[in-house]
C-alpha cells in the first residue's frame, strides 16, 4: 500500500508533515495550545514521584544539604548505585565505576564524547530514539543502522550486528527495553551479541533506562554482567522512568574507571554536577522501598492490555511490546503516512502520538504511542481515534 | 569481585586535552526561608515531571524582565532557555556559535570557556584575526578593550556572548544595547554563587535562540524542575 499520495489529506497537512522530527516538536507545541488533548506522545510518566522520595528531597533542602557536589556525584549515591547494580543487574562494579548524570540522555552524550573519535562508526538498532543522533554527530561519529523487525518483536540479532561491522566500527549501542519499539534484547541474544563484541573488540553502550519496566514473562538482562564484558560495557540508566522522576534530571553511568574519569572531565565543562536535591532524591529511590516500582509496573501492565486491545480495534499490527512505556504500532492498514496520521489524530481527534518517521526515515508506516495515561483516558483516546481513521483511511 | 578499570579500547583523543574536575566548595550560604518553601511547595504540588523544554514560563519571563529593567535590553521570553548552570549555557553557545577549527576572541579570562572550546575544536585568541566567529566578553574585561572589539564586531558577522555569571562588577552596560549588534548577542547568567548546588543558569536572546534551545535539549532535555522553582523565588526576592 502506497504511503505517498493519500487524496484525503489536505495539502497544508502534507506541508507540515514533510519532516518527521520537526513534526514531533510541532505536534507537541500544537497540543500545548489546544484544549482537552490526550497526550500519548512524550515519555513522561503521568504517575507522581513516590512520596518517600519527595520527602527525602524536602528534608535535604530544609537541612541545608542541597550544596554543590563533586562532578561525578555524591559519594553515598555512587556507592548505593554500585551496590544496586551488583545485586540487581549482576554488574561487577564499585563506586569508582559509577558517575551520576543529568538524566540518561546526558549519560549517552558524555559516553559518546569520551569514546568516539571523528570517523568512528557506532552501530545503532533501527528504529532508534533520534536524540542519540545529535550526540553521535557532535563527536564526528558515523551512525550505522542495524535492522530489527516486527516479526521478531524488535529483538536485536547478533548476526545483524556482525553483518554491520566494518574496520571503522568502534561501538555498539543497545537500548533494552527499546525506545521506540518496546522490544527487549533477551538473554540468549545478549550472550550471542557479547560473543560478537568480544571477537571484534567492540565497546558496548547499553541504555537500560526502561530496564525495570519489563512485562511478564520476560526478564531484563544486563549484557555487562557477562564474562569478558565489564571492560567493554558502558551501562546507562536513570531514575526518570522506573520511579517517575523525569523532572529531577538524575541518571547514572557504570563503566570501567578510566571511562568514568574521562566522562567526568567532559561533564566538568558541559554541565557540571547534577543538582544536589535530585541526587538526594535518587539516593532515596535506590536505597528505599522498591514497592513503588512493582506497583507502577502493575499499572503499566494493565494499561498495556487496554492499549493493545484498542490497537486491535483500529487494525494496527505490532510486535509484542515486552518492556518500556510505548507501543510501536504498524499503521499501514490506514494507507496514511504516519506523519500525516499523527497530525490528523491531533487536529481532529485531539490525541497526540508520534510518527514513526521521528525515529528513522523509513518508519513512515509506524507510530509510537505511550501508555502514560489512566486506563479510562486510554480508552477515550481509542474512541477519539477510530472515527478519524474511518474518515481518512484509504 | 574484579571491577573494571580500563576500557578494552582507547578513549576518544579529545579527552586528553581536558582537566580533571575541581573539588567543590565545602559549604554554601544558608537559603532564605522563602526559597526553601518555594522548593518544598513545588514538590508538594507535583512539580516532578519534565518542564517545558526551555524552562518554566515564569522563570523565562523573569529573565526577560530582568534584562529589560537592569540593562534596557529587550528579549522575548521565548528566546530564553534555562540551563543546568551557566556551564551548560557556555558549552551550548560554544558548540553552536564557534566554528570547529576557527577561533573565539576572548580579551579577558579564558578559563570559563577553555574546556568547551577544546571539545568544539576551536582556538581561543586575544586579538582580532580572520577566522573568528565568536566574541566572548564579560563585565570584568577591560572596558575600553570590549568597546573597541564591539566596534569591530559591527563590521563583522561575529556572534557575541556576554557572560555575567562570574562577574565581580555589574555595570549597566550591555552589548545588546547597540541595535547593530542586538540580534547577535547572547546573554549568559546563573545563580551559581548563591544556589550553586541547584545548577541553574540561562542563556537569552539572539537570532540563534531557538537553535541554542535545541542544543540544550539534546544534552539534558530540560533543567531540574524543583531547581527552577527555587531559583525563581530567589531571583524574585534576592536580585
Amino acid at each position: 500500500m502506497t504511503m505517498n499520495a493519500n487524496p484525503n489529506i489536505p495539502e497544508e497537512v502534507r506541508a507540515v508533515a514533510a519532516d518527521g522530527t520537526q513534526l514531533r516538536y510541532a505536534l507537541m507545541e500544537m497540543a500545548r495550545e489546544m484544549d482537552d488533548v490526550i497526550a500519548l506522545g512524550r515519555g513522561d510518566p503521568d504517575l507522581d514521584t513516590p512520596p518517600h522520595i519527595v520527602e527525602a528531597a524536602k528534608a535535604a533542602i530544609r537541612d541545608g544539604r542541597a550544596n554543590l557536589t563533586p562532578v561525578k556525584g555524591m559519594d553515598d549515591l555512587r556507592a548505593a548505585i554500585a551496590a544496586h547494580l551488583r545485586e540487581v543487574n549482576g554488574l561487577p562494579v564499585a563506586a569508582e565505576n559509577v558517575m551520576v548524570t543529568t538524566g540518561g540522555q546526558e549519560g549517552l552524550f558524555l559516553a559518546i564524547q569520551a569514546l568516539i573519535d571523528p570517523g568512528d562508526e557506532i552501530l545503532v538498532p533501527d528504529p532508534r530514539y533520534s536524540s542519540y543522533d545529535d550526540a553521535i554527530h557532535r563527536a564526528g561519529g558515523i551512525m550505522v543502522a542495524v535492522p530489527t523487525n516486527r516479526e521478531d518483536a524488535f529483538n536485536l540479532e547478533a548476526e545483524a550486528v556482525e553483518a554491520a561491522i566494518t574496520p571503522a566500527t568502534k561501538a555498539l549501542l543497545i537500548v533494552t527495553p527499546s525506545n521506540p519499539t518496546a522490544g527487549i534484547v533477551t538473554e540468549d541474544r545478549a550472550r550471542a551479541i557479547a560473543d560478537v563484541a568480544i571477537r571484534h573488540n567492540l565497546i558496548v553502550i547499553v541504555d537500560e533506562i526502561y530496564g525495570k519496566i519489563v512485562y511478564e514473562p520476560w526478564r531484563h538482562f544486563s549484557i555487562g554482567s557477562l564474562p569478558g564484558m565489564a571492560e567493554r560495557t558502558i551501562t546507562l540508566d536513570a531514575f526518570s522512568k522506573a520511579y517517575a522522576m523525569t523532572g529531577w534530571r538524575c541518571g547514572y553511568v557504570a563503566a570501567p574507571k578510566n571511562v568514568i574519569d574521562a566522562m567526568a572531565r567532559v561533564k566538568q565543562v558541559t554541565t557540571g554536577p547534577v543538582a544536589a536535591v535530585s541526587q538526594w532524591a535518587g539516593l532515596a529511590a535506590i536505597t528505599g522501598p522498591q514497592d513503588c516500582v512493582s506497583e507502577y509496573l502493575k499499572i503499566y501492565t494493565e494499561r498495556r492490555a487496554v492499549l493493545l486491545d484498542g490497537l486491535d480495534r483500529m487494525g494496527f499490527a505490532y510486535g509484542e511490546p515486552r518492556g518500556g512505556l510505548f507501543v510501536w504500532a504498524d499503521s499501514s492498514s490506514t494507507g496514511i503516512h504516519a506523519a500525516e496520521l499523527s497530525y490528523l489524530l491531533l487536529k481532529e481527534g485531539r490525541v497526540l502520538i508520534f510518527p514513526g518517521t521521528a525515529f528513522g526515515d523509513k518508519w513512515r508506516e509506524y507510530v509510537r504511542i505511550t501508555m502514560l495515561e489512566p486506563i479510562d483516558t486510554l480508552k477515550a483516546a481509542v474512541e477519539r481515534m477510530l472515527p478519524v481513521l474511518e474518515r481518512y483511511q484509504l | 569481585m574484579q571491577t573494571p578499570t580500563t576500557l578494552s579500547r582507547p578513549l576518544a583523543q579529545r579527552v586528553a586535552g581536558l582537566h580533571d574536575p575541581r573539588a567543590p566548595a565545602a559549604t554554601a550560604p544558608a537559603l532564605p526561608a522563602s526559597v526553601i518553601e518555594a522548593a518544598a511547595s513545588a514538590l508538594d504540588r507535583g512539580e516532578t515531571h519534565y518542564t517545558d523544554r526551555p524552562g518554566i514560563p515564569e522563570f523565562r519571563a523573569w529573565v526577560a524582565d530582568h534584562l529589560r529593567e537592569r540593562y534596557n535590553v529587550m528579549v522575548d521570553p521565548a528566546e530564553v532557555t534555562i540551563t543546568c548552570g551557566s556551564t551548560e549555557a557556555r558549552f551550548v553557545c560554544m558548540t553552536l556559535l564557534a566554528a570547529p577549527g576557527g577561533s573565539v576572541l576572548c580579551p579577558g579570562d579564558r578559563s570559563p570557556i577553555r574546556g568547551a572550546a577544546h571539545l568544539v575544536g576551536a582556538s581561543i585568541v586575544d586579538s582580532v584575526q580572520d577566522d573568528i566567529s565568536l566574541l566572548y566578553i564579560t563585565p570584568d574585561d577591560y572596558r575600553e578593550t570590549s568597546i573597541e572589539l564591539l566596534r569591530r564586531a559591527e563590521e563583522t558577522d561575529w556572534w557575541i556572548v556576554y557572560d555575567l555569571s562570574f562577574a565581580k562588577t555589574n555595570p549597566p552596560f550591555h552589548p545588546a544595547q547597540n541595535p547593530k549588534l542586538a540580534s547577535r548577542v547572547v546573554t549568559i547568567n546563573s545563580l551559581s554563587v548563591s544556589l550553586a548546588g541547584w545548577r541553574l543558569g540561562w542563556m537569552a536572546g539572539s537570532e540563534m535562540a531557538l537553535r541554542l534551545r535545541a542544543g540544550k535539549q539534546a544534552i539534558t532535555i530540560c533543567t531540574t524542575a524543583v531547581s527552577q522553582w527555587a531559583g525563581l523565588e530567589w531571583a524574585r526576592t534576592q536580585l
